[in-house]
């Protein structure tokens, strides 16, 4: 992969194994998930709204999907991108979870606010 | 290999992005929201930067594509946006930006079928979920609630706590992803040690294609196969196998005859796991189950009522 030549139909027509990527390429990717991942959690802990809370769970999951790739990419071996393929199944299935809860919870206290549920920390 | 950045400038970088977004996130009254996201900049680019410094100094090529500083700067600007918004919609479409320059990173890794899988399944199905939520769960302003944002939108919750327990992950997580990839191979090592097209002797027809396309195979002539069906080629050697009229041949490999990206992702993905694919199948069904019990509605129906439903249901069954 050059360094500032882009040629998108190199990427998406590719065929075969592309040139290898180099362990300081691979830092960057890294440490762009290890950010995002950090952000989703703060936001997990700050947010009281609780469809904002699970957007941030989303926002982790999404972190993960970089590396994954990422390191898909590094070593040449596509179970990186079978497992993202897992985790948009998790993704999906816990959204669907989550929101059906929120619309539970929101029914019986007219609020999305987590706060309104403290008395469960016991 | 040396270390890929000094620690101090790191540690230093996520101080100062700690602050910012510390200041970015909501509170009442002043709220630095801009000036908190120009600092939080400022320290990715710190760390973007020694990053940089170091992959340019031993080799131009291990730079990442240019279009991965713009990709990976949208994305974390929305991702801090999403944090940060006060108004739940706004936080959403905000994630589908992120979603969307994540789409791009995956494309300039060259995971093409997962960077549109990943653009049709979160920005299409699951944050369009979430926008329809939103909108269920989100009260009008009525005469006694004039104001349009809840007190739970416009603060955060221990805005000092969370950030620093967020930033100390960051900074336990980036130098030990560091440290840890100084100790990885070569990249030249990695490709040596494998070869992707063992793929196309499960894909016969595919070869056939590219010998022909190739002017290498003629009328009458297919490709060889072995017992179990498979393409007699040699990807080491880079020779195929040819039969003409029972008789095989060796010819050397064809231009243009590579596994391409989605005929390998799809060789693992249903080679390798067939049994996750089963149970993501029966996840995905529970959470449907699940979605649809938790969400219905339970409707109240007194003893009188009850009581006309049954004479009206008995009147009806002629059994």
């Amino acid at each position: 992969m050059s360094g500032v030549a882009f040629d998108i139909t190199s990427l998406v027509a590719q065929t075969g194994y592309p040139e290898p990527m180099s362990v300081l390429t691979l830092n960057h990717y890294l440490f762009v998930s290890a950010a995002m991942f950090a952000l989703g959690l703060i936001g997990f802990l700050t947010r009281r709204n609780l469809i904002i809370m699970f957007l941030c769970t989303e926002m982790m999951f999404q972190a993960a999907g970089i590396a994954l790739i990422a390191a898909s990419r590094f070593w040449l071996n596509h179970t990186g991108q079978s497992f993202v393929i897992f985790v948009l199944t998790v993704a999906a299935a816990e959204a669907a979870l989550a929101l059906a809860l929120v619309v539970l919870l929101f029914r019986k206290r007219e609020s999305l606010d987590a706060e309104q549920w403290s008395e469960m920390s016991g | 290999m040396g270390e890929a950045i000094s620690p101090f400038v790191l540690y230093a970088a996520i101080a100062l992005g700690a602050i910012g977004v510390w200041m970015a996130l909501p509170r009442r009254g002043v709220n630095p929201q801009v000036l908190g996201a120009i600092v939080g900049a400022a320290a990715v680019g710190l760390v973007l930067l020694g990053l940089g410094l170091r992959a340019g100094a031993s080799d131009a090529s291990h730079l990442p594509n240019i279009y991965f500083y713009v990709f990976a700067a949208i994305a974390l600007g929305a991702c801090l946006r999403v944090i940060t918004h006060q108004k739940p919609v706004y936080a959403a479409l905000y994630f589908i930006l992120a979603i969307l320059a994540s789409a791009g990173l995956y494309l300039i890794l060259s995971a093409e079928f997962m960077a549109f899988a990943l653009i049709i399944i979160y920005a299409g199905a699951i944050l369009i979920t979430y926008l329809f939520v939103i909108m269920l769960a989100t009260q009008a302003p009525s005469e006694e609630r004039t104001e349009a944002l809840s007190e739970y939108d416009a603060t955060a919750r221990e805005p000092l706590l969370a950030t620093g327990v967020g930033f100390t992950l960051l900074a336990v997580l980036t130098s030990m992803l560091f440290t840890g990839s100084a100790s990885l191979p070569d990249s030249e090592a990695v490709v040596a040690g494998r070869n992707g097209d063992e793929v196309l002797a499960d894909l016969p027809s595919r070869v056939e294609e590219a010998l022909v396309e190739a002017g290498l195979m003629g009328e009458g002539q297919t490709i060889a196969r072995d017992a179990d069906g498979q393409a007699l080629i040699d990807p080491v050697a880079r020779t195929a196998s040819v039969e003409t009229g029972g008789e095989i041949v060796e010819i050397a490999w064809p231009a243009g005859l590579a596994a391409r990206n989605v005929e390998s992702l799809a060789y693992d993905f249903l080679n390798r796991h067939p049994g996750t694919i089963e149970i993501a199948g029966i996840i995905l069904l529970m959470a449907m189950l699940g979605a649809v019990v938790l969400s219905r509605r339970q409707v109240e129906i007194d003893e009188e009522a009850k009581a006309h439903q049954s004479r009206h249901l008995s009147v009806e069954d002629p059994a």
